[in-house]
């Protein structure tokens, strides 16, 4: 029988899914262009920027505020490199479906992660951050690198998909300990 | 015929000369090896090489070329640690121990230094 703290979780994981499924529909309709690709790396990095700071606020374990710290840390790190490249090659970040999904799927992620305090809020955020890098590190891989044109941006993007996999992993082994 | 003895004569001395020079366990005799440094780099997110033997009093310098920041900790227990070394940072270590180390900050980079018998 599913309790409902057993059904929360499972919403939390739905809705991470739900929220970076638009980037695998599109991946099957539109081609982006470099500049929607730019908005949607630097969107996808703040979100999860977004999330760290509001673990920081209402988890006490010292595992997910040390995870969460590290995943500020290294989204903003991400987000000031992809910034600078933008700004040498003069491209302007450009919304688009793919960013709106992202961005609607992270209101409807807070509002959850927001609702819920103590151990249930350490493994819905722990299972959020597992869905969502697997999620992004899909689209990084199979749709952001290939579409991009410039050399640079597709190496950033390259460069940023071991730093993925490894803070899958982390938030992995992070959720196993719920 | 004399000029061909003191030719053997002066051979002779040469080779002995060389001998004397060769023989005995002398400093001149001994492999002396000055401190070598060596560079490990971190780049997509692993430590390059992550295996590496050195001497005793080597000296090895981390540098921090990848994307993010990170750290040099002794694993499992940081019992030795650089600082948090931010993008293009370097750590400096006199090595005198085998040591296995992790990055901290991400805890699934892990390497090897090992110190020659």
């Amino acid at each position: 029988m599913l309790t409902n703290k057993h059904l929360g979780n499972r919403l939390v994981v739905a809705v991470a899914l739900i929220f970076c499924s638009p980037i695998m529909e599109v991946q099957a309709q539109d081609k982006l262009t470099d500049p929607e690709i730019a908005s949607v790396a630097v969107t996808a990095n703040q979100i999860d920027v977004n999330y760290g700071k509001i673990a920081i606020k209402k988890s006490k374990n010292a595992d997910i505020r040390k995870f969460a710290e590290t995943m500020i840390n290294d989204h903003e790190s991400i987000i000031k490199q992809a910034a600078a490249l933008a700004t040498k090659l003069n491209v302007t970040p450009q919304s688009n479906a793919v960013t709106k999904s992202l961005l609607d799927g992270e209101v409807t992620a807070t509002k959850i992660l927001n609702a819920k305090k103590g151990k249930a809020f350490d493994k819905a955020y722990a299972d959020n951050e597992a869905a969502y890098h697997e999620a992004v590190v899909g689209a990084v891989k199979t749709k952001l690198i290939p579409e991009t044109q410039n050399a640079e941006l597709k190496s950033l993007l390259e460069s940023v998909v071991p730093l993925l996999d490894h803070h899958l992993q982390m938030a992995k082994d992070l959720a196993a300990k719920f | 015929m004399k000029h061909l003895m003191r030719l053997y004569g002066i051979w002779m001395g040469c080779i002995i000369l060389l001998l004397s020079c060769n023989s005995g366990a002398g400093p001149a005799n001994q492999a002396i090896t000055a401190p070598q440094k060596d560079t490990i780099i971190i780049k997509m997110m692993a430590f390059q090489p992550a295996d590496i033997t050195v001497n005793a009093g080597d000296t090895i310098v981390w540098i921090n070329e990848d994307i993010v920041a990170h750290d040099v900790s002794h694993w499992p227990d940081k019992s030795w640690h650089s600082d948090t070394l931010q993008p293009h940072d370097s750590f400096v270590k006199i090595i005198e121990d085998s040591s296995t180390y992790f990055c901290s900050i991400h805890p699934t980079m892990k390497a090897q230094f090992s110190v020659k018998e």
